[in-house]
């Protein structure tokens, strides 16, 4: 029972922490075309800033992952 | 310069030497953190080691796969699939490296390991906000 709860413990971490990423970027790629569209000129700007907030998004969802697979890896 | 690769852009130049500056302040934070933990024990300093270089080395992949190898064509498509891509690379590798510290590393000290990658991802976020004058307005 204690390993089950511990692997879905592990399983849930990950799951939401990709979610979170995947909302995030998602969005994140969304606004970058649309901003390319509306001003094709400023895709080198945009590229830029896209990929600096990219590596701000999935700082927070990697945290969770590292923590599940250490649940999963470690303690289980 | 390889073969169908153009030389960098003015503003991709500018977000290589702003993480240069970030790679370089978390490098010595992490060695700083690492020294003062081997004042507690050597499997604190390694776990906290081990766990920036978890941080450390998949960053780098990222900024190379998505900054220096630079694409013929700049479509937002093409600009998309190259920074997805470079992210798949980032994420894939971390979760290798952990997976391998996790398994092959033993006596392993969790609260320094998840502890020096927290610190380092809250560094490089806090460095990046600060040298960005863009996002000061936020």
């Amino acid at each position: 029972m204690e390993m089950a709860l511990l692997y879905i413990a592990g399983a849930l971490m990950m799951g939401l922490g990709a979610v979170g990423a995947a909302v995030g970027i998602g969005i994140l790629g969304g606004k970058f075309l649309e901003g390319a569209a509306r001003q094709p000129e400023l895709i080198p700007l945009l590229r830029t800033q896209f990929f600096i907030v990219m590596g701000l998004v999935d700082a927070v969802p990697m945290i969770g992952v590292g923590l599940g697979l250490y649940v999963l890896f470690a303690v289980a | 310069m390889r073969k169908g690769h153009r030389k960098p852009g003015v503003h991709t130049r500018i977000a290589l030497q702003q993480f240069r500056k970030v790679f370089l302040i978390q490098v010595v934070s992490l060695v700083i953190i690492a020294g003062v933990l081997l004042l507690h024990s050597l499997s604190a300093a390694w776990s906290s080691l081990c766990g920036g270089l978890i941080f450390l080395l998949p960053s780098y992949v990222f900024v190379y796969r998505a900054l220096v190898v630079q694409q013929t064509k700049s479509t937002p498509g093409a600009v998309i699939r190259q920074l997805y891509t470079s992210e798949i690379w980032k994420m894939g590798l971390s979760i290798a490296l952990f997976i391998a510290v996790f398994i092959l590393i033993q006596p392993l000290n969790p609260f320094s390991l998840f502890g020096t990658y927290i610190w380092l991802q809250l560094t490089g976020f806090i460095a990046q906000l600060r040298l960005n004058n863009s996002f000061l307005k936020l």
